[in-house]
Order: C-alpha cells, then structure tokens, then sequence
C-alpha cells in the first residue's frame, strides 16, 4: 500500500539539513504500523511525504499504486482526496461545524458526501450523543474522536496520524489507539508517528528513526501487547 | 533600559513582518483623517479668503445709490459726506457713476450678448481706493486712460465666457471698446442681478472704466450717482450712515443706503460658506467615522493574533504592563503613521478643493493652507481610536488566565459565537456551502464590524452619489421644463415695460431672424402661505404656440384664471391645485406707476421646473393687474435656419432691447458650475472607493491568516485552492451584501436628510428630489459587493505556496 524506496529529505540551502535520508519502507493495507522516534527524528517528515504534504528531496514514494514523488500539484491534491485521510495531535477541525458537519466535510473532501452518514460514524467512536456539538463543546478526546471520524468519513485506505495522543489523557489515549486498531483491521493501513514508545507496543511493527535513518524495523520489543497492558 | 529596547525592536520586526496590512490599515486612518481635515477646511479656507480679498480691495462700509435715472454732479456726494457731523469718522470716500448697460462680447465662434453695467471712478490713482479693481497681472487703468474708449472687463464674467484677457466689446449704443484687461471687485465676487438665482457670474457683465469714459456712454455728463465710503474703527457706522443719507437728501434727490453686510455679493459669499459646507461635513464625518471603524477593527484583530504570545509572556512572569507595551507600541505606529498619510491625503484633497473654489469663486485672495489645528484633532482621534483598537484585546488578554490565552491562541480555535444558535439550520449544499456562514456566525462582532465600517463607506459612497444625480436630476428638469417644445427659445429683456403693440415688441416680431414671438410680462409677487415665498410671475398666452410650462399637476385651460407653481413652492406655500392663495402684485396705478394689492388666486397647476421662484399666469390675468397689453419680455424662437446668436445679433441692436438671451442660458451657466462641482465629489468618490477596497482587502487578509490552519486542513484533505477562495469569497460575499444593503438604506437616509433638510434650508430656491441614477447603483453594488466579495483574491497567491506541514503542526 505504501512504499518508500531511497527516500531523502533536505532542508535549506548551502548546508542542508538532512530530515530524511535513505529510507525504505513498505506497509501493507491492514497493517498498524507506528513510527518511533525523538524529536528532530524525521518521522513527522516522513508522514507529511506519505501524505503528499511534502515531496522528497530523492528517491520515490508510491502510495496505493501511485507514484508521488514526481506528481504534479493537481494530481497531489486527487490523491490527497482520494487515497490518504490525516489525524493531527491538535485535531484541527473546523470550529464553526458541528461533530457531524466536521465529519460530513470528510466525505464531502472525497467526494462521497451522499454516501456517508456521519452520525452513524461519530456512534462507531463513540461519539453518538455529541452529534450536534460544536468542537468547542467538546473534550480534548472527543475532539480527536471527531477527528478520526472525519478520516473515516474519506473512506480512503490510508490513515496518517501524528501524535494522535499527544494532547490527550493516559485513558482517552487509549481509546484513540483501539479506535485507530480497528481501521487496521477492517483494511485500512494506519500509519502512526510519535515519540511516545508505550503506543508502539500495540503495534503491528514499529520503525524506529534515529537522525533520519531507520535504525530498526520489526515488530514491537517484547511482542505486541494488548491495550489493558499499556501505561503511561 | 534593555527590556525596552527588545520591545521597541520586537514591535519593528511584528510591523515589518505585516507591513502590507499596516500600510493599508494606515491608510485607512489617513484616508478618513486626510479626508475630514481636508473636506472640512473649506469653511476657514473661504471665511479667510473672503476676509482677505475684502481688505485687499478694501470694499466699503457703506453704499449711498441714488435713486433711478438721478444724478447729481461730481463732488456734491463726497462733499455731503465731507460735511456731515461725524466727517472725521469717515476715513475715505469715491464716488461712481453706475449705469445699466447691454454688452457684445462675442467672440470668432461664440455670441455673448448679455446685459450689465457701466461703473464708472476716478482713475487718475489707477483705480477706486475704495472697492479697488484687482487685476492678476497688475495692468489696470490709468490716468492716461481717461476718457479714452478703455475699460476693464469683469474677471468671472470673462472667465464663464472663455474670454481672452484683453480684447474689444461692444456697449449699448453700438460703441466699441477695448478692455485692456480683466479686474475683479468686491461687489462681483459673486453677481446677483435682480430676479436671477445666485450663479449670474457668465450672464451678467461688469465693465469698469474711468468716470469720463462712463459719463460720455450713458450720457450723464459730469454726473455721479453713486457714493461708497469706509469709516475707521472707532467709527459709530450707523450714525455716518444716517448723517451721509440725510445729507444727500437734502441733495434732493432719492438715495437708498446698503451696509457692507446688506450687499448681496458679500451677503451670499458669507451665507455660502456656512451653507455648503454642511454638505462636506456630513460626507466628511461619515468617512471619518467608517475609516475609524474599519480601523478599530483591522487593528482589534492583529492584535487578537498575539494573544497567546501574551499568555506564553504571562506565564513567564511578566508584569502586564510590560506584556502590553508591545501590541500597544505596534497600535501606536500603525495609528501614527496613518496621521502621516492623514497629512498627504488632507493635502491632496485641499488641493482638489481648492482647484474647485478657485472656479467657483473668483477671488484675488485664496487662503488655503493645510488647517493644522482642525487635522489636529481629527489627528488625535485617528491616533486614539486605532490605539485603542490594539488596546482592547491586549487588555482582554492580560486579564484572563495564562493558560486561557496560550490555550486560545488563535481566533479560529475559539467558541462557536453565534453559531449554535443556527446548528439546526442547515442551508442546502454540502459543508463547503455551509463553512462560509458558520465562520461569519462563528465571530458575529467581527463579522458586524467589519460589515458596518463597509457600510459606512457605502453609505457615503451612496449620499455623495446621489447628491451629485439628484443636483444633475434638478438641472435636468429645470432645462426640460424651459426647453420644452421650442429648446432655442430666446428670452428678450426690453429695459422697461411697454404695450405689446409698442413698435419696439413689433420690431422684435418682424426680425428677420425670428420665427414667432410671444410678448410676456414679468412681475415680482409675494405669496402668503405657511410661509411667505417671492415670486417671479410670467404672464404670457398659456395658449401660445411656441412654449408653455410643462405641468405635473393641474391643466393649462385652468390655468386662464390662476396661479401655476413650482411643486417645490406649493410644498413650501403649503397649497395644493385648487387651493386659493393669497398673493401681493403690482397692480397698475398710472401710466408708470404701480401699487400693490393683496388678491386671493387660485393654484391652477403645478410646472416641473425645481426653481421654487418661477411661477405663470395666463395674460387673461393682465385685467386683474390693470396691465392690459404690457410686456416687459417677449420670448422669441428663432426661424428655420437662424441660429440663436443670429437673433442675439439682430435683436441686440433694436431699440429698447435690454438683453438677449438663450432661454437656457441659466441652466447652461448652472451645468457649467455643477460640472466643477461633480468633480470634486468624484474626487473624494474616488478616495472613498479606495478606502472600502482596503477595508475589504485586509480584512480578508486577516481573515487569510486566522484561518490558516482550516486552509491547510482542508488542503491535507485534498480541497483544492480554488474551492477555498471561493468559500473566503462567499464569506465576503456575504459582508458585502450586508454591508451593500445597510450602506444603501444609511446612504439613501443621508441622501433624504441631504435633499429635504440641508439643502431646503440652505438652497430653498431649488427644489430638489431624492434621485440616483443607474450608474451610481451599478457602482455601489459592483463596489460594495464585488469588489469586497473578491477581496480574498489577493490572498489566493499566499494560498497556493502554504507551507502545509508548517502550518498543520503549529500547536495550540
């Protein structure tokens, strides 16, 4: 589903800086795969490529069978709509739509808007009694809630999140986390970057960055565990 | 000392880093600033000017004017005067000679045939000390000149004419002379003759000469029949007044005496001042105020932007005052800016209005420097009002919790203001439809402000407007209404009132050059209503071939018996067709003499016209005036192939004929002016048109950079850039409507006020209506409406190269 072959990213001119440099990475639809790394790591870099934010610097980025490394900004932004939906750490929904609106514009973003009922989207986050609210009436877990809805709402097979558990409590992390489990379960590849090392071990695999580089990819340590085990 | 240093630099780089929104924002204040010093100037500019020319030519204290057709010889008046009681009171004295006169001043390829007067003085100094003649380059007459066929022509008459500065004219008695030059005087700033609306500078011709030359034209042989004086400061002037007058009775002869303040030019040059500009102020307090508004509100919301700046400083530990000093430091350079831009565009418009009065008024003296202390204190509220626009949010900001401000760091993260209250009203459409209302909901006083300040705009936009059409519209009824069905009637003056079988009116009807001639009497009459109003009555055939007034109300047939008024005038009277109206006429008493009688008539119809003193009766009311068979006019249309200035030749040259004149000779005069006039309200127009793009584009600008962080959410989804622009326009849209129909309805109440109430008090001659033409709807709606609406435009650049990830990472 997503493949990454020598990718590079710099930065700057006269002495770059280098974000990103030889990676390769695959991931596959269904799987859960966390991104791991401290700050200044790239992975964020890494996620913004995969999303069509960025472009690499060298090397070729596919993407459900679309090459995007050398795609031109219409086609970008058809892929944007079409193939990947994002989960931002500070949620960024629109505060002027309602839960269900903030969910509907997903679908309308994709071009699916009549296919989609988002009240029945917010009930599969648990979000089924706050469908009229404003972002503003909501909670920090339940506006990410909204968020992954609204991802959900594309219908597209590729979920990037960024620290989808940075703002939020031990407890609301976590069931962020299951709700993220179940896209890759139902097909979806989820991409998942963050700095927090407790949230790889729910993982399918984790690639962990060191300054720009994967230095290891494979499974969690230790095997994956359950969410009840996680603490943090 | 350093902390301050860091602040002020800090408050640098914030202005460098906005320095498009800060331009435009101080543009705002200086256009709103520049405009109300510059439009509000105009009342000193005109009192000092008017000051000054008056002492430049030093115009009298008092006018002695003996009565018609008397005259007593040279040096009895000033030698009156010289042996009154209080002589020693009296600091100069000059005696003239005034006669009425006809003058040619036609030009290779016009004809200029109008009436005026001969004013004759002693030249052997260069001119009158008293009332002097001012010419621009200095060449006036002298003692050389005396006796001699050389005058001086009257500067506005020669300039309404496109006059040369030098050249030949031809006075009544078919005698040519050279006017060696063109002079202005204190009693010509502005000409009134008698029974014409104020604007006679073009129709009414001033020649100046020595009291020699002035003697031998009108045939008063060594006589004056004038006398003007000044009287120094210590001066009682009623008591000179009265001892001059008694003395020149005992002359024997009429006098009639007119101070200074009762002459009609001084009179209307000072009545004026006030009167127009009440106009300027309205306009110019509105564009202040929209200006201000805009302001407040451009610079309430950068500064709302640094509110989690303010929080971050907060919960550092720093103290608020110093927290506040530098969005306050960036208020203050904004609002001190504008003041400067204030000066530049004052001055700019002082110059446009200058350019104006400088046509408007012939002046020797124009007096029009920048007003510092009226920019002062406009200054001071155009610094004031944008200082406390920064202040308000930064005062907001320091009074909350940190952690409130941090955590609200940005406009768009905020509550959903009032949009809960519309949750359940879903328009038709997808959220792109939806986004644009619920962000306007989402900051209703943002939304507000920003759609008041544009309407404010508007609303001038819409009272300067249509100011300027329903002038236009006034002028045109007025030409339609004379032009009527015989658009080159001529109107002939006969210098005195004479039976329509008296050989001078068949002269006139056999000219060669005349088609059909109708003889008219003219007559002045006070009507009694609600009020009590000066007419100016024709009585002519109402049944007369060539030309009848146009009616709105009432019949012609009905007509035979009554009164037909302007609508203006019966509004003013009071009265309606059929209504009886009591009305004091000269009613015939001997063969020269007239008495006045009180006669009650009925309104048989209301003209068209918009000047309130005209009014017309059929000549079937002659009976009543004991006036059978006089006429003191006879209208004159001009025969197939004849030109006007073929009759204005012809006639000019007949027996008792005082003047010839286009019918629309007036309204061509009052088109000219108004011309002028129009072009300064473009002018400012133009300034006011400036001020609501820049309103509109910073505040899509602003509205660009609240919302950033949706532009780039919706760009990660894969929302095309144009999708988003049109969403920012449709927001804009949206203000613009608002702020069009708001502004319509404030500008259509102005221009209400400006019609029924401004000018009825201060121009109650001139009947104006509330009119606006297509052109000045066309106007406001594609500014108010889509120059706002496509504002966000010139954010679509800063759109498209977006630094997503940049901006999708900030945190709140």
């Amino acid at each position: 589903m997503i493949e990454l072959l020598n990718v590079s990213k710099r930065f700057g001119d006269g002495v770059p800086i280098v974000a990103l440099a030889d990676v390769d990475l695959k991931v596959e639809a269904g799987e859960f795969v966390v991104v791991l790394g401290p700050s200044g790591s790239g992975k964020t870099t890494l996620l913004n490529m995969v999303g069509a934010l960025d472009n690499p610097s060298e090397g070729t980025i596919i993407v459900d069978g679309v090459d995007i490394s050398n795609a031109t900004r219409r086609q970008l932004f058809d892929f944007r709509r079409n193939t990947v939906s994002f989960i931002f750490q500070s949620f960024n929904i629109f505060p002027g739509l309602t839960a269900a609106e903030n969910v509907q514009f997903g679908a309308d973003a994709a071009g699916r808007g009549d296919e989609v009922n988002p009240a029945e989207i917010l009930a599969a986050v648990g979000l089924g009694d706050r469908v009229d609210q404003f972002p503003h009436e909501l909670s920090g877990g339940e506006q990410q809630r909204v968020a992954i809805a609204r991802a959900l709402a594309t219908g597209n097979p590729v979920m990037l999140a960024d620290e989808p558990t940075g703002e939020l409590d031990f407890v609301t992390g976590v069931q962020i986390l299951e709700l993220l489990q179940k896209q890759a379960a139902d097909g979806r590849a989820v991409l998942v970057v963050t700095h927090n090392r407790e949230i790889s071990r729910v993982a399918d695999r984790v690639v962990e960055l060191s300054s720009g580089r994967i230095v290891s990819d494979g499974p969690p340590v230790g095997g994956k565990a359950s969410l009840s085990e996680l603490h943090w | 000392m350093k902390d301050w240093f860091l602040i002020l630099r800090w408050s640098w780089r914030d202005l460098r880093k906005y320095w498009v929104k800060v331009i435009a924002i101080a543009l705002v204040i200086g256009i709103g600033t520049g405009a109300y010093a510059g439009l509000t100037s105009t009342a000193n500019w005109r009192r000092d000017s008017n000051v000054a020319s008056m002492e430049l030519l030093n115009m009298y204290d008092v006018r002695f004017e003996l009565a018609t057709d008397s005259s007593v010889p040279v040096g009895e008046l000033a030698a009156a005067a010289s042996g009154i009681e209080h002589a020693g009171w009296i600091e100069g004295t000059v005696e003239r000679l005034i006669r009425p006169t006809q003058v040619d001043a036609s030009t290779g390829t016009e004809t200029v045939l109008v009436p005026g007067e001969i004013v004759g003085v002693d030249v052997t100094n260069g001119g009158p000390a008293i009332n002097g003649w001012h010419t621009a380059t200095g060449d006036g007459l002298t003692v050389a000149d005396a006796g001699q066929p050389v005058v001086l022509l009257e500067e506005g008459f020669a300039f309404h004419n496109d006059l040369a500065k030098s050249g030949m004219i031809t006075v009544s008695g078919g005698v040519e002379l050279e006017y060696k030059n063109t002079a202005m005087t204190p009693e010509s700033f502005i000409v009134v003759p008698e029974n014409t609306t104020s604007f006679a500078q073009g129709t009414y011709a001033g020649v100046f000469t020595s009291l020699e030359t002035a003697q031998r034209l009108t045939g008063f042989d060594g006589g004056v029949n004038d006398l003007i004086l000044t009287v120094g400061a210590e001066a009682d002037r009623d008591v000179v007044a009265t001892e001059v007058k008694n003395a020149i009775s005992d002359l024997g002869v009429g006098v009639n005496t007119i101070l200074r303040e009762d002459d009609p030019s001084y009179r209307l040059l000072f009545e004026d001042v006030e009167n127009d500009q009440e106009f300027f102020n309205i306009f110019a307090l509105l564009i202040f105020v929209g200006a201000v508004m805009g302001a407040f509100n451009l610079i309430t919301r950068l500064s709302e932007a640094q509110r989690r700046e303010i929080g971050i400083a907060m919960a550092l530990g720093v103290a608020p005052r110093k927290i506040a000093l530098r969005p306050l430091l960036v208020g203050a350079q904004i609002a001190l800016l504008g003041v400067v831009f204030g000066v530049g565009v004052g001055l700019l418009i002082g110059n446009l209005m200058r350019s104006v009065l400088d046509t408007f008024l012939i002046l020797p003296v124009w007096l029009t420097d920048f007003q510092w202390s009226l920019f002062f204190w406009v200054a001071v509220v155009g610094f004031v009002v944008p200082f406390a626009a920064a202040a308000y949010p930064v005062w907001r900001a320091v009074r909350v919790k940190p952690i409130e401000a941090i955590r609200t760091g940005h406009l768009a993260a905020r509550g959903g203001g009032l949009a809960p209250v519309i949750k359940r009203l879903r328009l038709p459409g997808d959220t792109f439809a939806q986004l644009p209302f619920r962000n306007l909901l989402r900051a209703p006083r943002r939304a507000v402000l920003t759609a008041l300040g544009i309407a404010a705009i508007m609303a001038v936009l819409v009272g300067f407007l249509g100011a300027i059409d329903s002038f236009l519209g006034a002028l045109d009824r007025g030409t339609a209404m004379v032009e009527g069905s015989s658009p080159n009637r001529m109107v002939v003056s006969l210098e005195t009132v004479l039976p329509s079988d008296h050989p001078a009116v068949a002269a006139i009807e056999e000219a060669e050059s005349v088609e059909f001639a109708v003889p008219v009497l003219q007559i002045g009459a006070r009507a009694d209503g609600v009020e009590e109003l000066d007419l100016l009555v024709e009585v002519l055939d109402l049944s007369n071939d060539m030309w009848q007034p146009a009616l709105t109300a009432g019949s012609l047939e009905s007509g035979v018996d009554g009164l037909i008024l302007a609508e203006v005038a019966a509004d003013d009277l009071g009265v309606e067709v059929g209504d009886s109206l009591s009305v004091t006429v000269p009613v015939r008493s001997g063969d020269s003499s007239f008495r006045f009688v009180e006669a009650d008539l009925i309104v048989a119809g209301l003209h068209k016209s918009p000047i309130r003193f005209n009014a017309y009766m059929d000549d079937a009311a002659l009976s009543l005036l004991g006036a059978d068979g006089l006429a003191n006019v006879v209208y004159a249309n001009p025969g197939p192939g004849f030109t006007s200035g073929d009759v204005q030749r012809e006639l000019f040259s007949l027996e008792a004929v005082g003047s010839v004149q286009k019918a629309t000779a007036t309204a061509d005069d009052l088109d000219d002016l108004m011309a002028q006039f129009v072009g300064i309200l473009q002018a400012v127009a133009f300034f006011v048109l400036l001020l609501a793009v820049l309103m509109a584009f910073n505040s899509a600008s602003i509205s660009f950079e609240e919302r950033q962080r949706e532009h780039a959410t919706m760009f990660a989804y894969g929302v095309r850039v144009r999708k988003a622009l049109r969403m920012a326009v449709i927001e804009n849209l949206t203000i613009g409507i608002v702020a069009t129909v708001i502004g319509f309805g404030g500008g259509l109440w102005m221009l209400w006020w400006v019609v029924n109430i401004t000018a009825a008090e201060t121009m109650p001659e001139i009947g104006l209506l509330v009119e606006l033409s297509p052109a000045t709807l066309v106007t406001v709606i594609v500014l108010g409406v889509a120059a706002v609406a496509l504002a966000p435009l010139f954010t679509a650049r800063r759109m498209r190269r977006m630094d997503l990830p940049g901006t999708l990472r900030v945190m709140e």
